[in-house]
């Protein structure tokens, strides 16, 4: 499972702080917590505080990627911001993300493939989130195919069949699982699949405990990767646990350790 | 495995017309991808697409099969890069080659010595099947004339090897009721021996300079309309060969890559005999479907080989066992020596074995048919109770001529048995240790006192 951080976000008021007065203290100790709890990418939002420049998101990831030695996912639609982080990224970057539509992966793909980066791919398009998993598989293939015809390795991009809040909108996570299921098949080697995790629990009771859960269930039919909050020790314990029912970790006595070491 | 949406749609001709239902090529494809469409549905599929779907419902890697009679063995077949995944399915054909040069006195000495390579392994008998005729005279009629000797001499598969239609035309006339092996088609001759292998029905072996020259050669021999193949990227050095089976197994199983999708065969190459196992046990560990030895003639050589073959192409899904329900002598027991039981699953039988031979102890176990589960799993399983263990005992082997006791040892965690064989056995049950590497101390502290008891 290749866990990504969700923490620096400008959203969260200590990191809409300390973009706002260019501190770059906040971010870096939530960089290195992060990845110590089992983290191996750092999702990168300006946040809502400040304008999501180009500028902005050149000092996230420079803030970042001096303190530690981890790819970045560049969290923005604004292509010049994708592009200004993926100029000064060491190593290779994430950009989250694109969805289905035409027009944007004209515009984003070359960038991708230029910079060797990985891409999300939201399986929606200006329509909005699909309600069934057909509709999600047939939006993925459409990014699929599109950054087959760039040259660009399956294993380079991560699906997201976008997950919402169960308490609103609770019909949509079995369809998110089989749209798991789905993706795995359409290409060989296959796409990888992403979530952002926590929007399942948006406003719910129980938020960890939901995290959780549909972690494991997610894993189970395919999932390869999480934005998530990677300091729920909960979460991290039942995807350790996940990964080694799946066959995926050899066990051992220590595994949960053995998962936060490794990864 | 079916071929994926993405892989469809690369074949399609993306005119999006929506004649065959869904409004675009990439729909259709995931249509067909799921099965809910079908091909024919299109109005501009191509060939190619039609080949590419076609390809996805044929196993990886063909089955091929040569000889006859007890020798018959088909290799090929195989779906798995490693045998922990599933299992290897087809063993090798191992062949040791005699060349045309050597004279019929000469070949018919060194195929009886061929034809007395034989053992006894774990119940099995294991024998050499094949045997590689090799043209080194360059003449046709000396070569035909070795094949009439060897076919006389052996029953074993035969590997005609020459570069000569002339020369297989020849020996086929004399042994294609055999199902030989024909080696090799190559660019020069490969419609010839294409025919020559079509008229007899017998499998060709197609042979490339490497990869690339490989993969065409076997197209035109296919568009020849024949598929019965063995292909040979030409390589001998050992590093080579290693990366030729390793790219032709993962193009054929990963990518369906249908030109190397056939068994391979393999030559060794070495200045020793011994250097010659070693690449042979290489290539029988790396997906060779045929390895051809020019050395190796005594048993001690072949046997290493032969031994690595059967481990390597062994289940391992199915657990290991040893022979059950009969009476195994460790060191030189003697009517006063103790007797253990354990279970037949080999890894709890070669425990036990080990612990009592290491501690130098000479003593008798009688292993319990468990279908090859362990002590635990077998009891939990009801599969090691007292009622079977006594009835086996007493009824199924000969323990009670063998010593002047009634005294039978079981292993400390299934002590709950005891009662139940002691009533069906008729023995005094004693509960030894729990582990087995307790067994040497448990005989030096209990078993004189026990003896006289």
């Amino acid at each position: 499972m290749i866990i990504i951080g969700e923490r620096i976000n400008g959203m969260f008021n200590d990191i809409g702080e300390a973009i706002k007065n260019q501190d770059p203290k906040p971010i870096q100790e939530w960089a290195v917590k992060q990845l110590e709890a089992g983290a191996t990418y750092l999702d990168a939002n300006v946040g809502p505080a400040v304008e999501d420049s180009p500028e902005v998101m050149k000092w996230l990831v420079e803030v970042i990627q001096d303190e530690v030695d981890a790819p970045v996912a560049l969290d923005t639609t604004n292509i010049d911001a994708i592009e200004a982080g993926l100029e000064v990224h060491k190593g290779t970057a994430m950009i989250n993300s694109t969805t289905a539509e035409q027009d944007k992966l004209d515009k984003l793909l070359p960038l991708v493939k230029e910079y060797e980066a990985e891409l999300i791919g939201l399986a929606m398009d200006k329509s909005g989130v699909p309600k069934d998993s057909e509709t999600r598989t047939a939006k993925a293939m459409q990014i699929i195919a599109n950054a087959d015809a760039h040259g660009i390795p399956m294993e380079n991009i991560f699906i997201d069949p976008l997950i919402l809040p169960v308490n609103v909108a609770q019909e949509h996570a079995p369809e998110v699982l089989d749209t798991i299921r789905q993706v795995k098949l359409l290409a060989d080697p296959a796409p990888k699949t992403v979530l952002g995790l926590s929007n399942v629990s948006q406003n719910c009771n129980n938020m960890k405990l939901i995290n959780r859960t549909f972690m494991v269930m997610a894993m189970a039919a395919g999932l390869d990767a999480a934005i998530m909050e990677a300091n729920d020790e909960g979460l991290v314990d039942s995807i350790a646990t996940a990964e080694i029912l799946l066959g995926n970790d050899v066990y051992c006595d220590s595994f949960l350790n053995q998962f936060r070491k490794t990864s | 495995m079916g071929l994926t949406g993405l892989e469809i749609y690369k074949k399609l001709p993306q005119t999006n017309c929506g004649e065959c239902g869904p409004p675009t090529c990439l729909a259709f494809a995931m249509q067909l991808a799921e099965g809910k469409a079908k091909l024919d549905q299109c109005p501009d599929v191509s060939d190619e697409a039609k080949q590419a779907l076609n390809a996805a419902s044929a196993p990886p890697i063909e089955t091929v099969a040569m000889g006859t009679g007890d020798y018959e063995i088909e290799v090929g077949g195989e779906t798995e890069l490693f045998r922990h995944d599933k299992t290897f399915f087809n063993q090798p054909g191992v062949a040791i080659s005699v060349s045309d040069e050597e004279g019929a006195d000469d070949i018919a000495d060194k195929i009886e010595k061929i034809n007395a390579l034989t053992f006894e392994r774990v119940g099995q008998v294991i024998e050499l099947g094949m045997i590689a005729v090799v043209n080194d005279s360059d003449d046709a009629d000396t070569f035909v004339e070795a094949v009439k000797v060897v076919a006389e001499n052996t029953e074993r598969t035969l590997i005609l090897v020459s570069q000569d239609p002339a020369a297989i035309e020849g020996a086929l006339a004399e042994v294609a009721d055999r199902n030989p092996l024909i080696y090799a088609a190559v660019e020069a001759n490969y419609e010839e021996m294409t025919e020559l292998a079509k008229e007899n029905e017998c499998p060709l072996a197609v042979k490339g300079d490497d990869l690339d020259s490989l993969a065409e050669l076997t197209k035109k021999v296919k568009d020849l309309d024949y598929d019965n193949l063995v292909i040979d990227s030409g390589s001998r050095d050992t590093a080579q060969v290693l990366a030729d089976q390793t790219v032709i197994r993962r193009l054929s199983i990963k990518k369906k890559f249908r030109p190397v999708g056939f068994p391979t065969i393999t030559f060794t190459e070495a200045d020793t005999v011994a250097e010659e196992v070693m690449q042979a046990s290489t290539y029988v560990s790396k997906y060779a479907g045929i390895v051809v030895l020019s050395n190796a003639l005594e048993l001690a050589e072949v046997l290493p080989l032969l031994t690595v073959r059967q481990n390597i192409y062994t289940d391992p899904r199915v657990p290991v066992t040893v022979e059950p329900n009969k009476v195994y002598e460790v060191g030189e027991p003697d009517e006063t020596s103790p007797v253990f039981i354990t279970t037949n699953f080999s890894l709890s039988y070669y425990s036990v074995e080990g612990d009592v031979s290491g501690g130098k102890l000479d003593a008798y176990i009688i292993p319990i048919d468990t279908d090859g589960t362990s002590v635990l799993t077998g009891w939990a399983a009801d599969k090691f109770g007292g009622k079977k263990i006594g009835e086996i005992m007493t009824e199924e082997t000969d323990i009670e001529d063998r010593v002047n006791h009634k005294k039978v040892i079981i292993p400390g965690h299934v002590a709950v048995i005891s009662g139940k064989l002691e009533e069906a056995s008729g023995w005094d049950v004693l509960v030894g240790p729990r582990e087995c590497s307790g067994i040497p101390s448990y005989i030096a502290s209990r078993w004189e006192q026990e003896l006289g008891a």
